[in-house]
């Protein structure tokens, strides 16, 4: 067990650390006055080569690690930016077509999403159901070399920018199947994005497809067999999630560690107090705990290991963990934590969308329960 | 054009102390980042070579964890990193750094522009650029804003305190470079990659640059260090001017006046 970081890592550490200094802290203003990331920002992290990382070279990728994906996500993540998961997005959907795309697929869907030619997506969701995917109601209706595609799909992040999504649908069997769908072909359209609580920038739009055409051989994986590509992003999307609530965990203790030394109670900073000591040891010890699991999770996907379970526990330990941390984050700052004017209300605001997206915690519970119950014992 | 980039790495903190018997600093178990100077160094011979093309060569010396700051250098996009680092080369100032350096470069031997930063983040003296053309016979521009090479003339906007002068001279030559510069490049990720499996950091010791050990470290250092010492800052008394703010500015502006600061 090593639990060292390489030279190389350490170095995309501070690189990334860089990037969200220079690049991303100075957007963060205007993107949450105008809710929408700045048009350049895709092209920065290709030039950085941050996206398809776990690509290999011949696709347009750099043929790092799942770790090293992480690492430089919780750095970019200290900023509570949206900005942190569009990096993030791209990787796990460029793998995800990587991992079951076919040569032709792979040729020509990988390099416009890793030298950021291409917003990526994943549409699943519907407005009859988030949590089932086997409800939907999409339909994909076989015509000649084509597959014409019907139906609505909610909450597509980066469903009205320029490039190709994997769209879930019903083929004529009833079954799920994975269609590769250019966002901007005849009869796709869509909503104007949804107002959210925090993440501003996301871009999350309703996408509506009427008699949309896509080539039968832009099926991503096999037909019939969309769910598992699905289950399998989703495990990978989990554990970069994570990555994305350690960093911005930290970033609610550094905040903190700020505030309390600085602020004054009784002739003494908060930080001398033992009570706020102690509430700062909790958050360290919490964050350094979903850090390391989140860390572990990742090795065994590069490892080659399935990460479906340990990706579901993982997110059902962190989310609540982090959420707990942000909401002793903002009762350190006191009235300042709710003010605009403090970075610990985004946090705070951002950090509450884990519970509910890229599967809810309760489905977290019954991935891992129901793995619990089919095992011989642990 | 071939190039050979000076860098330095430096305690990422200020905030470190003192041996009192050497008066220099205690780096041990000091972080080290590459001098944020020598950034805006490597940054200028990335941009002359994307104009005129040639080999570039980062050199540093230091004690081996120095190597992270060579790695970042390649990273960046250097071709290639040389450490000098022996135990000879120990408690050397600036006058023994030049001389290692120098000797270092006459080794390299084929370089048309030296370039350093013109002052690390510790020790600051901005001696070792100055110095290190000197000991080489070479002309020397410092602290440069601008840099354009045109065949074997090169010609630099130096920054004076109080405007700018252009500079030049033929090449080979050492030039210093200031902060303002330029903005270093952040690495991108596959060049991590390359830098730390496919670059090369050569170590060189002592004897691999043929010196004479009495110039080295130490013992070649005439500068002796006889007092170091915290500066004390003194809290001076705090007065707050009460009242109607333009009655309080007015009487600010007058304090300000009585102390000559205005
Ligand atoms: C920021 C953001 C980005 C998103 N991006 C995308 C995207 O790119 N593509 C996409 O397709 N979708 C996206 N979504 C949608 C998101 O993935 C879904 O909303 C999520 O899966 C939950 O689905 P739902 O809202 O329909 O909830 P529902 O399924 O209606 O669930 C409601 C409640 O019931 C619980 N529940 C449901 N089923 C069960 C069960 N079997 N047992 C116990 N409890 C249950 C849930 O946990 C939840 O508490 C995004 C959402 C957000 C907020
Ligand atoms: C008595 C004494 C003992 C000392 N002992 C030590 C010691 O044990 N260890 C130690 O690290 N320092 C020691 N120093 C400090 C040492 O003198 C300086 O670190 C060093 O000579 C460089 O000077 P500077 O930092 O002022 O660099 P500057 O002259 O301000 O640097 C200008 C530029 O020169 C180049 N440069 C400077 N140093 C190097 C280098 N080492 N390699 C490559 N390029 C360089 C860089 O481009 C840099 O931007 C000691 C100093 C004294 C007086």
């Amino acid at each position: 067990m090593d639990f060292t970081l390489s030279g190389e890592s350490k170095m995309m550490v501070k690189a990334a650390r860089d990037f969200a200094e220079q690049e991303i802290e100075p957007t963060v203003a205007t993107v949450e006055k105008e809710d929408a990331l700045p048009d350049d920002l895709l092209q920065k992290f290709a030039k950085a080569r941050m996206l398809g990382m776990m690509v290999p070279k011949e696709y347009g990728g750099i043929g790092s690690t799942t770790v090293n994906v992480v690492l430089i996500l919780e750095e970019l993540a200290k900023t509570g930016s949206a900005a942190a998961f569009l990096m993030a997005f791209c990787n796990s959907v460029a793998e995800t077509i990587y991992h079951w795309g076919s040569e032709d697929l792979r040729k020509r869907f990988l390099p416009p999403l890793c030298d950021g030619t291409n917003y990526p997506a994943m549409a699943f969701t519907e407005p009859g159901t988030g949590s089932d995917p086997t409800a939907i109601t999409t339909t994909a209706t076989p015509d000649g070399d084509h597959y014409v595609l019907n139906g609505t799909k909610r909450f597509v992040t980066h469903g009205h920018k320029k490039g190709y999504g994997v769209f879930y649908a019903k083929d004529e069997t009833e079954r799920i199947t994975a269609f590769m769908v250019d966002k901007g072909s005849e009869g796709y359209t869509w909503s104007k994005p949804w107002a959210l609580m925090g993440l501003a920038g996301q871009g999350l739009v309703d996408v509506f497809l009427k008699d949309v055409r896509a080539p039968k051989e832009d099926i991503l994986g096999e037909k019939g067999k969309g769910f598992y590509i699905l289950l399998r992003w989703i495990a990978g999307e989990r554990v970069q999630q994570m990555a994305f609530m350690v960093g911005m965990g930290q970033a609610c203790l550094d905040e903190s560690l700020r505030y309390a030394k600085e602020r004054m109670v009784r002739g003494r900073a908060l930080t001398a107090m033992q009570g706020f000591q102690w509430m700062l040891a909790d958050l360290h010890a919490s964050i350094e705990a979903c850090r390391w699991w989140t860390y572990r999770v990742a090795a065994k996907q590069d490892e080659g290991g399935d990460i479906e379970v340990d990706s579901a526990a993982l997110k059902l330990f962190v989310v609540p963990t982090i959420q707990e941390v942000a909401r002793k984050a903002l009762q350190i700052h006191g009235s300042y934590g709710y003010c605009r004017d403090y970075k610990i209300e985004r946090l705070y605001r951002t950090i509450a969308h884990a519970g509910v997206t890229a599967g809810s915690t309760e489905i977290q519970k019954t991935i891992v329960g129901s793995a619990l119950a089919r095992s011989k014992g642990i | 054009m071939d190039m050979v980039v000076c860098i330095k790495q430096v305690p990422e903190t200020t905030d470190i102390g003192w041996d009192p018997q050497t008066g220099s600093l205690i780096r041990e178990g000091v972080p080290g980042i590459l001098n944020p100077n020598d950034k805006n160094a490597l940054e200028a011979a990335l941009d002359l070579r994307e104009k005129h093309g040639g080999l570039i060569t980062a050199l540093s010396m230091g004690p081996p964890q120095a190597e992270e700051a060579l790695r970042e250098a390649l990273s960046m996009g250097i071709d290639r990193g040389i450490l000098l680092s022996d135990s000879l080369f120990a408690g050397a100032d600036t006058l023994s750094t030049s001389y290692t350096l120098g000797l270092a470069l006459e080794k390299i031997a084929r370089f048309d522009l030296i370039l350093c930063g013109k002052e690390s983040s510790d020790g600051m003296t901005a001696q070792v650029g100055p110095q290190l053309a000197e000991l080489l016979n070479l002309p020397q521009l410092t602290c440069a804003i601008e840099i354009t090479v045109n065949r074997s003339a090169v010609k630099i906007k130096q920054k004076l305190e109080d405007g700018f002068r252009i500079l030049e001279t033929c090449l080979p030559a050492l030039i210093t470079v200031e902060r303002e510069i330029n903005r270093p490049r952040i690495p991108a990720m596959d060049s991590i990659i390359e830098a730390y499996r496919d670059k090369k950091v050569q170590v060189w010791a002592g004897a691999d640059i043929g010196c004479h050990t009495e110039h080295l470290g130490l013992k070649g250092s005439p500068t002796r260090s006889r007092k170091v010492y915290r500066k004390k800052v003194k809290r001076g008394e705090v007065t707050i001017l009460e009242g109607e703010p333009d009655e309080a500015a007015k009487e600010l502006i007058q304090i300000l006046k009585q102390k000559g600061l205005l």
